[in-house]
C-alpha cells in the first residue's frame, strides 16, 4: 500500500502552470528524492501536498485519506511534516520553544508537557547541540543548527512522512553530510519515509533509494537514484537537450 | 516632589490606556497582518453594553447596575464576543486577501459599528457613572492621586503580567507567538489556523473592554467617538512598537503617555492644544527612518 | 510618441465620463427643485473628491487615509480669502492682516485653494512618499489626523472647532460642474502621461519599474501632487457649496465616503472613481430619503438615523468580499468596438 499518492496533481499560479498532471506514489518506510533545476516545479509540489497552495488540478491521498485541498493543520494532523525550504525557524523563540509547537495537536491540553518531554528527550539525543542551547533565541543559530532544529521540531510531531526542501541550501558540505547523516540514522530507527526534494542528484546518489527528476513541472524519469544518476538520460533530462 | 509624583502617575495611567490599545491591535496583526481600524468601535460598543437602547439624553443603566465582580466579566465577555463575531462574519472571508483590502474592510466595519451605536443610542454624549466610588483622591507623598488612577495602573500591570505569562506558559500561547512569527510554518506544524485567530480576536476584544472600563470611569461618559481618540494613539504605538510585536506596542504605549503627559507640563500654554499634532508628526518621522519600529522585534516583517 | 497614440485611445474614457456628468447636470436643471439642484452639486463635489484620491492610490496602488485633509487645508483657503473682512475680524482674528484684507470670488479661492494643498501635498509628501504598504497608509492616516488637530485647536486662524460661518454660498451648479470636468480631464491626462504610466507599472511590478530606472518616490509624489491640488480645489468649492467651515467637515466620515465610492467602483480605473460615486450617491441619496420618512398611506415609515452609512459600510465589504476590483473591475469605459487603455489593477496578493 502507498503510504502518499499523487494523480494528475496540477498547480497553477494565475496564468504560470508550475506542475503539470503529476502522477506517483511513495511507499510507506521508501526515500525519495526529488531533483531538478531552478523552477522546475518542485517546491511547488511539496507545497501543493502540505496543503500550503492548494492544487489546481489532481487528488492526492494521504494514509487512506483525501487531503486535495485540506488544510495544513489538518494534513500535518495526519502524520505528514513539511520541512520547507530556507529552514523556517521562529526566531524570537527559544529552541526549546520552537521544538514544542507541533506537539500540541496529538495530545490534550493536560499533561501536554510530561508527554511531549520523551518526545523532546528523543530529539535531543539525536542532536545533541540543541539540548545545549535549548534555552537560546532560535534565531540566534547558524544555519546548520537551525537546519537541525527544523528537523528535530519536525520529528516532535511524531510524522509518518517527513517532507524536507532543499535541507542542504546554503550549508557547508561538511555540514549537510552531518545533517543527511542524522536523517538516514533517524529513518532506520523510526521507520520514516522520506520525500526530499534537492536541485542536484549527488547527494541522492551518496545515499541512494528512489530519484525522481523534475523539469518544467513534470516527472521525467523516476527510478533508483544510483543507476539514474550515472545514466545518459539523466544528464540530457537535467540540461535540457535531446528532446526537450 | 507632589507634583513630580503626579506627572509620573499621569504619565502612567494614560500609558496604560495605550499600551492595553496597542497591545489589541498588534495581537490581530501577528496572527493575520490586519491592521483593524474598528478596534476603537468595539471599546466604543462596550461601554454602550452597559446602557439599555435608547435614543434618549439620559443614559437608561443596565448591565452598568450590576455589582462589580459581574460587571467585568459580562463587559469582558461582551468585547471577545463582538470582537470574535467580527472575524467570523467579516475577516474570515479575507485571509487570502492583501492587507490592504483588510485595512479598508476593517475601517468599512468600524463604521458599520460605530453608526449601529448612533441608531440605538443617538450621537449625543450621555453621562454615566461607572464605578463612582474610585474617583476620590488618595494622599501618596503630598500628591493627591486619584483612586481611579492608581486602580488603572494596577489593573493594567496585572493585564500585561497574566497575558505574559499565559503567552509563555500555556500551549496555546505557545501556538499563538509561533503563528504570530510564521504563520503558514506554525500549520504546518498541526496549529490550527481558525483556532489562534480566533484566540487572538478574543483576547482583544476583552482588552478593549478592559479600556472601555477604564475610559467609562475616567471621562464618565459614553461616547460613539471615545474609541477613536484611543484607537489613533493606541495605532501609533504598534507602529512604533514595531507591528505585530507585543512586547513593543506595550512599552509604546506607555511611551506615548509620557510623551503626551510631558508635553502638557513643558510646553507653552499655546502650544499645549497641538500636542496631539506634535505627537502624529512624531510617528511619521519615526515611520520614515525606522519602517520597522522604534523597538521592533527580529524576524516581524510585513507579510505582502 | 506612444502616448499621442494613447492619448487617442483612451480619449472616449473622459469624453463618456464627461458627457454622463452633463447628463446629470442637465436633468438637475430640467427638474429645477432645490434640494435636487443641491444633491445634483453634492454628486459633482464627491466626484472632484474621489477623481482626487484615484489618481494617488489608482495609479500607485498605496490606500491613503489621509487625503481629506488636502479638501480641509481647501476648505479653509475658501474661509480666508473669500469671508467679508469684518466678519473674519470677528471669527479669525489672528488672520494676518493682507490675509484680512484680501476678499477674492469663489473661482480664485477654488484656485488659490488647489496650489495650497498641492505646497502642502509636496511638503507632506516628499516625506510620506518614501514610505509603502501598509506603513505609507498608516502615516497618511497620521497627516490627517495632525491636520485635523491643528485646525481643532488654532482658535485665532480657524476658530478651533466652532464653524467659521460667511462663506459666499454658490447655488448655480453650473461651477460645480467645471470642476468636476477639469479634474475627470486632469486625471486622465495623468494617467496616460510618462509619469501616469510609470507610476502604474511602479504599481504592478516594483521590481522591474525599479529596474528600469523608474524612481518610485518621485512617481509617487508627482501623483501625490497633482491628487492634493483636486482635493483642495474640491474642498474649497464644498465651503462655498455649504457657506460654513468646521474641521470635522473634512475629516473620518468624508474619508469613509470617499474611500467606498473609490472601492465600490475600482480602483483600478477612472471610470470605477467617477462611476463609484455615481452608484453610491444614488444609494445614499434613497437611503436619506427613506430617513426622513415615507409616507405611506396614513403612517409615515422612517429608517432611523445611521442606516445609511450602515448600508454603505457593508456594500463596501461586500464589495471587498466578493469583488475586491470593484464594479469597474478595472476596466474604463470605452465606445464599443474599441479596445480601451486597459489599466490593470494592483497585483494579486500572493499571500
Amino acid at each position: 500500500m502507498s503510504l502518499l499518492a499523487l494523480s494528475n496533481v496540477s498547480v497553477r499560479y494565475g496564468r504560470l502552470t508550475a506542475v503539470r498532471q503529476v502522477t506517483f506514489s511513495l511507499a510507506e518506510g521508501e526515500i525519495l528524492f526529488i531533483t531538478g533545476p531552478n523552477g522546475a516545479g518542485k517546491s511547488s509540489l511539496l507545497r501543493a501536498i502540505a496543503g500550503v497552495t492548494p492544487p489546481s488540478g489532481g487528488r492526492i491521498d494521504f494514509a487512506d485519506h483525501d487531503i486535495t485541498g485540506r488544510a495544513p493543520e489538518d494534513i500535518a494532523r495526519l502524520g505528514l511534516s513539511m520541512v520547507p525550504e530556507g529552514r523556517d525557524v521562529f526566531g524570537s523563540l527559544s529552541i526549546e520553544e520552537n521544538l514544542m509547537v507541533g506537539t500540541g495537536m496529538h495530545s490534550a491540553t493536560r499533561g501536554w508537557k510530561a508527554r511531549a518531554a520523551t518526545e523532546l528527550e528523543a530529539v535531543y539525543a539525536t542532536f545533541p547541540i540543541l539540548k545545549d542551547r535549548r534555552h537560546s533565541q532560535a534565531g540566534l543559530l547558524s544555519g546548520g543548527q537551525q537546519q537541525m532544529l527544523v528537523i528535530g521540531r519536525a520529528l516532535m510531531t511524531n510524522p509518518r512522512l517527513v517532507a524536507i526542501d532543499e535541507p542542504s541550501l546554503g550549508l557547508a558540505p561538511n555540514i549537510t553530510d552531518q545533517v543527511y547523516e542524522r536523517l538516514i540514522a533517524l529513518r532506520a530507527m523510526r521507520k520514516l519515509t522520506l520525500l526530499i526534494v534537492e536541485q542536484s542528484s549527488t547527494r541522492a546518489m551518496m545515499v541512494g533509494g528512489r530519484m525522481m527528476l523534475m523539469r518544467g513541472g513534470e516527472i521525467l524519469l523516476d527510478g533508483d537514484a544510483r543507476a539514474l544518476g550515472q545514466s545518459e538520460a539523466m544528464q540530457a533530462a537535467y540540461f535540457g537537450y535531446g528532446e526537450h | 516632589m507632589g507634583s513630580l509624583l503626579q506627572v509620573l502617575f499621569d504619565a502612567l495611567s494614560l500609558g496604560s490606556l495605550y499600551a492595553l490599545g496597542a497591545l489589541g491591535i498588534a495581537l490581530i496583526f501577528g496572527v493575520m497582518r490586519l491592521v483593524n481600524f474598528a478596534h476603537g468601535d468595539v471599546i466604543a460598543a462596550c461601554v454602550f453594553a452597559l446602557l439599555w437602547p435608547s435614543v434618549d439624553a439620559v443614559a437608561i443603566i443596565f448591565a452598568g447596575n450590576l455589582p462589580w465582580y459581574l460587571l467585568i466579566p459580562f463587559l469582558l465577555a461582551i468585547g471577545a464576543a463582538l470582537s470574535v463575531a467580527s472575524e467570523i462574519v467579516v475577516f474570515r472571508r479575507f485571509r487570502r486577501a492583501n492587507p490592504a483590502t483588510m485595512m479598508i474592510a476593517s475601517f468599512a466595519l468600524g463604521f458599520v459599528i460605530r453608526y449601529f451605536l448612533l441608531m440605538l443610542f443617538s450621537s449625543r454624549p450621555k453621562s454615566i457613572s461607572l464605578l463612582p466610588s474610585l474617583s476620590q483622591p488618595v494622599e501618596i507623598l503630598g500628591a493627591r492621586i486619584p483612586l481611579l488612577q492608581l486602580i488603572t495602573i494596577a489593573v493594567t500591570m496585572a493585564v500585561l503580567f497574566g497575558l505574559t505569562t499565559f503567552l509563555r506558559r500555556t500551549r496555546f500561547g505557545l501556538e499563538m507567538r509561533a503563528a504570530a512569527e510564521n504563520f503558514t510554518m506554525a500549520r504546518m506544524l498541526g496549529v490550527r489556523a481558525n483556532r489562534v485567530i480566533m484566540g487572538a480576536f478574543a483576547l482583544s476584544g476583552a482588552l478593549a473592554a478592559a479600556i472601555a472600563l477604564i475610559l467609562g470611569s475616567q471621562t464618565g461618559t459614553a461616547n460613539i467617538m471615545m474609541g477613536a481618540s484611543v484607537m489613533l494613539m493606541a495605532f501609533i504605538a504598534t507602529v512604533i512598537g514595531g507591528m505585530g510585536s507585543l512586547a513593543g506596542a506595550v512599552l509604546a504605549g506607555f511611551l506615548l503617555g509620557a510623551i503626551a503627559t510631558v508635553m502638557q507640563v513643558i510646553l507653552p500654554p499655546d502650544a499645549r492644544a497641538f500636542r496631539d499634532a506634535f505627537v502624529y508628526g512624531a510617528v511619521i518621522l519615526v515611520l520614515i527612518f525606522r519602517p520597522q519600529g522604534l523597538l521592533s522585534a527580529r524576524g516581524t516583517k510585513e507579510r505582502v | 510618441m506612444m502616448s499621442a497614440s494613447v492619448a487617442r485611445r483612451t480619449f472616449a474614457t473622459p469624453v463618456l465620463l464627461g458627457l454622463l456628468l452633463i447628463a446629470f447636470a442637465l436633468v438637475a436643471v430640467a427638474v429645477g427643485s432645490k434640494p435636487f439642484n443641491q444633491t445634483i452639486i453634492d454628486i459633482f463635489l464627491k466626484v472632484i473628491f474621489v477623481v482626487g484620491l484615484w489618481v494617488f492610490v489608482g495609479n500607485s496602488g498605496v490606500i491613503s487615509f489621509g487625503h481629506i485633509a488636502f479638501a480641509c487645508l481647501g476648505g479653509y483657503v475658501a474661509a480666508w480669502t473669500t469671508i467679508k473682512p469684518m466678519m473674519k475680524g470677528m471669527s479669525m482674528p489672528g488672520l494676518p492682516d493682507w490675509l484680512m484684507q484680501t476678499e477674492i470670488p469663489y473661482w480664485g479661492s477654488a484656485i488659490v485653494a488647489a496650489g495650497w494643498a498641492a505646497l502642502w501635498a509636496l511638503i507632506f509628501g516628499s516625506v510620506l512618499m518614501r514610505l509603502s504598504g501598509i506603513a505609507a497608509s498608516i502615516a497618511t492616516f497620521a497627516m490627517l489626523a495632525m491636520v485635523n488637530s491643528i485646525y481643532s485647536n488654532w482658535e485665532s486662524v480657524t476658530a478651533a472647532t466652532s464653524s467659521v460661518v460667511g462663506i459666499p454660498i454658490i447655488r448655480s451648479i453650473w461651477p460645480y460642474l467645471v470642476a468636476a470636468l477639469i479634474s475627470v480631464f486632469a486625471a486622465w491626462a495623468y494617467g496616460i502621461s510618462r509619469h501616469g504610466l510609470a507610476l502604474r507599472a511602479a504599481r504592478d511590478e516594483p521590481t522591474a519599474a525599479a529596474a528600469c530606472g523608474i524612481n518610485i518616490p518621485r512617481a509617487r509624489l508627482i501623483a501625490f501632487v497633482i491628487s492634493g491640488a483636486i482635493m483642495g480645489m474640491g474642498g474649497a468649492l464644498y465651503s462655498h457649496s455649504i457657506g460654513i467651515v468646521t474641521p470635522d467637515t473634512y475629516y473620518l466620515g468624508l474619508t469613509f465616503i470617499t474611500l467606498s465610492m473609490l472601492v465600490v467602483g475600482g480602483m483600478g480605473s477612472l471610470s470605477g472613481a467617477v462611476l463609484g460615486v455615481l452608484i453610491l450617491s444614488t444609494l445614499i441619496q434613497t437611503l436619506r430619503w427613506l430617513e426622513a420618512g415615507v409616507q405611506v398611506g396614513e403612517t409615515t415609515i422612517a429608517l432611523p438615523g445611521g442606516v445609511q452609512e450602515i448600508a454603505l459600510g457593508v456594500v463596501m465589504i461586500l464589495i471587498l468580499m466578493f469583488r475586491p476590483a470593484g464594479i469597474m473591475g478595472n476596466k474604463d469605459l470605452s465606445l464599443p468596438k474599441r479596445a480601451a487603455l486597459e489599466t490593470k489593477g494592483p497585483k494579486s496578493p500572493r499571500t
